[in-house]
């Protein structure tokens, strides 16, 4: 009876511990080769699994599967984006495997992918993340790649360096415009659209007077700070202003940036801005001016047809961003794009170039741009836009008429800066910092940590 | 007098069940009215609160979406598997720290308590590594063994809690009568814990169905998803897709309501129980 | 003959470990190890983000702890758990009494369990959508208190630096409430109705039966809960992630953003690893005092 007893309590672990390790088994045998990409000090399992890959790969002819991880393809109409990569497969017998997440979650990914070597082969990447992944050495060196390929970078609109080197290239850039509300408006009294700071507060105060609905907006909530970046810093921008020089802080002494402060001191203090704009996210901004309640915001153009599509009945248009009074020259306009970039663990470098110089020839450039509401990343790319919105192609004029800028673009530590530049604006808004001197004494010191 | 003080009891039991009503339900309440809206009308003011423009376009949406309808099988088989494998190890951890004293006892406990406590975000990327090593990475194992030692520390903690409401009297009663401590264990411990368990075991499932940065990052193509790195891929980076975000949420919850409403009659059942002492 | 008492005396001794054999083998391979680097970590020089990083020792302690911002987030930390724990407990605690009254048909008491266990079946993100929705400036929450006459104006819930603390707080107790309910509610059962007859007999009243039987019984149970909720909300993070990002100016930053930001915007994770190895000698006191009070109550 008692060896019965011990008998079963043996068997009992036995099987639990088969079960344990069972699972470990057939978890290796699971068909996705999932270490394929682990770098070599990390696991030292990695060396066979990436074998193991060579041979699955091997019986597709040229087949090399290359892995592409971005958040384009949530943004695009369903299917978009396949279509385009297909072409390429089309034409170089080379796979491509979408990864589409949201913006926030693919950060995620790479981030910890960078450190762990699970990252795709190709990435989407935002400007603001290039000088991190670099310096972590998770990006390859693009320019590098570019001339083993002999490949003319003079096409390219743009490219994201570090320490001289380009580590990203953006594919298609959206831009930051003014967004207004007609009726509000007309409702308010406002004949037209104000250029300058002192016609912008002057319709701020007869919508204030006139209407129900707020002036402006700047999300502040300090989950995701871009506003800092687009709802404040393109007020610098536009009037020909500069956060940095040469490229380190520059932001004591700057005065620009100290009279885009005080406009928002006077908005804030007037009580232009939407309600609670501390806690607000940029997709709360949006949700306001749908909703009518909301006469002006930056805002990127991806943003138009969304807006159209959700409230039909709206009437709004685009317009230059206001230049601060007496400034004449040409307005810089906020930027944000989709960069493209290449994992630094890659076992076909070769392979993902060819993929990246696809992705920016002119005429795929062009058709990726004229689906994505937005501006090629390569100069000779000719989007046919014609139909995109009359909104659209205004924003477009507006776009040429303005060189781009967008500063945070390669930064280290970007969304920290926005943070803590976020942080020390709401204090100086409540008041707790006395003058715009030490507040922004306060960010410079901050930033310049992040900059050493 | 007794009457009247049964009439007050009552009273104010039912004032209880009203605010409780309200706390809890409102907000589900109102999830439910706006995964029937149009996108607009989520944020109008005055509040719209029955859209005239219902429909269950949101719903019919996910249904007719293969990738989403992958992610609800996904969250099941994972969850439910998970549940399994964390009650069976779980009990048979409690029993020893019910009804054993041994050397080590205290240690194991405290490390138990305390794994617990380093957050999921800094285990992240040692954990990430880990998972690659054991190239389990992108699999369903990679997610049910992450979720089985996250959720067997509050099993173990919490069925060893019911274990010790219940006397030793009774396990030893039928260890004196000649049955082994695994029968014990099995035929009067855990019946006896029923309605214990099925807590454990529901929040387990809730616990491996809900959790999020692990779906997320353990695993790399969305066939392996879940339902909550789903519903996150309705945050595009400029629209959100509220009334279908809502309505995969209500989705989300229908299954374990539906195992909350099938278990109800153990928590009834208890009541009459009184043999357990 | 003895070697079969010796046999038996070593039987006795492993059967525990036996027991416990499935669980260790787990933990010690999943947890224990990755807690372990990131223990390492904490003592190097930027981990992760260089290839060769450097043995600091305890720099990086010295660093957090003399951070003003860990300190604030501490306090805010300190100020969400207690709150958070000290509530769930009392609604939980209400709640489950209610739901197992005999003044109710069961019916009703079936209705209402499911609709007080409602926000458990909810995912965090969703969650967080959910009460930013409600509690947005123009939401359905200011509305109520304007159209009600409540306040002459809405209150800014997580937009105000001195509200918003209050506000995840809220969202944090509606979120974990049930977790109290629902296992309560199972200890409830278990509690012999005999007990309550003996002690009515007695001619205790509803009060002294409580304090006396019903607290008594529950007491394992309750101990267990309180710890748990006590190193869960110790790291709740995607619930105040997604509703504030620990903002306005840090008001509502708790330990377990500071973490998050320190590693994933600034990429410390050194420093992130040194915060997470506090929280764990933390939560290990509190261990040692849960299993303390495990041995007494034997």
């Amino acid at each position: 009876m008692k060896k019965t007893t011990l008998m079963k309590k043996l068997l009992a672990t036995t099987v639990a511990g088969i079960m344990v390790a069972s699972l470990t088994a057939c978890g290796s045998q699971a068909p996705a080769a999932p270490a394929a990409e682990a770098p070599k000090e990390e696991a030292p399992a990695a060396a066979p699994a990436a074998e193991a890959k060579e041979e699955a790969a091997a019986p597709a002819g040229d087949g090399v599967t290359l892995e592409f991880q971005q958040w384009w393809g949530v943004e695009m109409p369903d299917g978009a984006l396949q279509e385009i990569v297909d072409g390429f497969t089309a034409q170089t017998g080379i796979n491509i495997s979408l990864l589409s997440n949201p913006y926030a979650d693919t950060k995620t990914q790479i981030a910890a992918g960078a450190s762990t070597g699970t990252m795709a082969d190709v990435v989407g990447l935002d400007g603001s993340w290039v000088y991190d992944f670099a310096k972590q050495g998770a990006i390859s060196n693009l320019s590098e790649l570019m001339k083993a390929d002999g490949y003319d970078d003079s096409q390219l609109s743009d490219q994201i360096k570090y320490n001289g080197d380009t580590y990203m290239i953006p594919v298609v850039n959206f831009a930051y415009p003014l967004y207004v509300n007609l009726d509000i408006l007309e409702q308010a009294g406002v004949e037209k659209v104000p250029e300058t700071w002192t016609e912008f507060l002057a319709a701020c105060d007869k919508i204030k007077a006139n209407t129900d609905a707020a002036a402006y907006c700047i999300p502040l909530n300090t989950e995701a700070p871009n506003g800092i970046q687009n709802q404040f810093m393109s007020w610098v921008w536009a009037s020909g202003g500069n956060m940095l020089k040469d490229g380190k802080p520059g932001l004591t002494g700057n005065d620009t940036v100290t009279k885009t402060v005080e406009l928002f001191k006077t908005m804030y203090d007037k009580k232009y801005l939407t309600d609670g704009v501390y806690a607000l996210q940029e997709q709360d901004m949006v949700n306001e001016f749908e909703n009518g309640r909301l006469a002006f915001m930056i805002d990127g153009v991806s943003h138009l047809t969304t807006i159209t599509n959700e409230s039909p009945d709206l009437k709004f248009t685009v317009a230059p961003q206001p230049k601060a009074d007496g400034y004449t020259g040409k307005s810089g306009m906020d930027v944000a794009c989709w960069g493209i970039g290449i994992s630094g663990n890659s076992e076909h470098q070769a392979e993902c170039m060819q993929f990246v110089e696809y992705m920016m020839s002119p005429e795929v450039n062009a058709k990726l741009a004229q689906i994505a509401n937005a501006f090629p990343g390569n100069i000779n790319a000719n989007p046919d836009y014609s139909s995109n919105s009359e909104l659209f192609l205004k924003a477009f004029d507006l776009w040429n008429t303005c060189y781009a800028i967008n500063e945070f673009t390669g930064a280290p530590t970007s969304e920290d800066l926005m943070r803590s530049f976020n942080e020390e604006l709401i204090l100086y808004l409540d008041g707790d910092t006395a003058t715009t001197d030490d507040m922004l004494a306060n960010i410079q010191a901050a930033w310049e940590e992040a900059y050493n | 007098m007794v009457g009247r003080k049964k009439l007050w009891v009552k009273i104010l039991v039912i004032l209880i069940l009203i605010i409780g009503t309200l706390w809890a339900g409102f907000p589900i309440l109102w999830m439910m009215l706006n995964s029937f809206k149009p996108n607009a009308e989520i944020f109008a003011w005055p509040p719209v609160w029955i859209s005239k423009s219902a429909s269950f376009e949101a719903y019919i949406k996910i249904f007719h979406n293969p990738e989403q309808v992958r992610f609800f099988i996904n969250s099941y088989v994972i969850a439910g598997i998970v549940v399994c494998l964390t009650l069976v190890v779980g009990i048979m951890a409690s029993y020893a720290f019910s009804r054993f004293n041994f050397r080590g006892k205290e240690f194991i406990n405290t490390v138990i308590v305390a794994v617990q406590a380093v957050p999921p975000i800094t285990l992240l990327i040692p954990y990430l590594s880990l998972i690659v090593a054991l190239k389990i990475y992108n699999t369903y194992w990679a997610l049910v063994l992450t979720y089985l030692v996250f959720t067997l520390p509050y099993c173990i903690l919490m069925t060893t809690g019911y274990f010790n409401t219940i006397s030793r009297a009774l396990d030893e009663a039928v260890m004196i009568d000649g049955g082994s401590r695994w029968y014990a264990l099995w035929k009067v411990l855990v019946p006896t814990s029923i309605p214990g368990l099925v807590s454990v075991g529901m929040y387990t499932f809730m616990q491996a169905w809900n959790e999020y940065l692990f779906a997320l990052t353990l695993t790399k193509t969305n066939e392996m998803r879940t339902v909550p790195v789903g519903i996150n891929l309705l945050m595009g980076q400029h629209a959100y897709e509220w009334n279908q975000m809502m309505a995969m949420s209500v989705l989300g919850s229908l299954p374990i309501l539906i195992l909350f409403l099938f278990f109800q009659k153990y928590f009834i059942a208890g009541m009459t129980s009184g043999a357990v002492k | 003959m003895n070697t079969a008492n010796q046999t038996a005396k070593i039987r006795k001794k492993i059967t525990p470990y036996m027991y416990l054999m499935p669980t260790i083998v787990l933990m010690v391979i999943l947890l224990v190890v990755p807690i372990c680097m990131v223990i390492k970590f904490s003592m190097l020089d930027e981990a992760i983000t260089s290839k060769a990083p450097s043995f600091v020792g305890i720099k990086n302690y010295v660093k957090v702890l003399t951070d003003k911002n860990f300190w604030n987030a501490a306090k805010n930390t300190m100020f969400f758990v207690l709150v958070s724990i000290v509530a769930h407990m009392v609604i939980g605690m209400v709640f489950a009494m209610v739901l197992n009254t005999r003044y109710l048909s069961s019916t009703t008491k079936g209705l209402c369990r499911v609709i007080f266990a409602l926000p458990w079946m909810f995912t965090a993100s969703v969650i967080a959508i959910l009460w930013r929705l409600m509690m947005n400036p123009s939401g359905i929450i200011n509305y109520l208190i304007v159209t009600l006459h409540l306040s002459p104006e809405g209150v800014d819930w997580l937009a105000s630096r001195s509200v918003a603390l209050i506000a995840v707080t809220i969202i944090n107790i509606w979120s974990g409430y049930p977790f109290y309910m629902i296992s309560m509610l199972a200890g409830l059962q278990g509690i012999s109705t005999d007990m309550y007859e003996a002690s009515a007999l007695d001619g205790a009243n509803g009060i002294r039966t409580f304090i006396h039987i019903t607290l008594p019984s529950l007491k394992p149970i309750l101990i267990s809960l309180i710890m748990l909720d006590f190193v869960w909300t110790l790291q709740q993070f995607a619930l105040i992630w997604m509703t504030t990002g620990g903002g306005p100016v840090g008001s509502t930053e708790t330990i377990a953003t500071y973490i998050y930001k320190q590693a994933f915007s600034k990429y410390k994770y050194s420093i992130a690893s040194t915060a997470a190895v506090l929280l764990l000698i933390i939560c290990i006191i509190i261990g040692i005092f849960y299993v303390r009070h495990q041995r007494s109550e034997e």
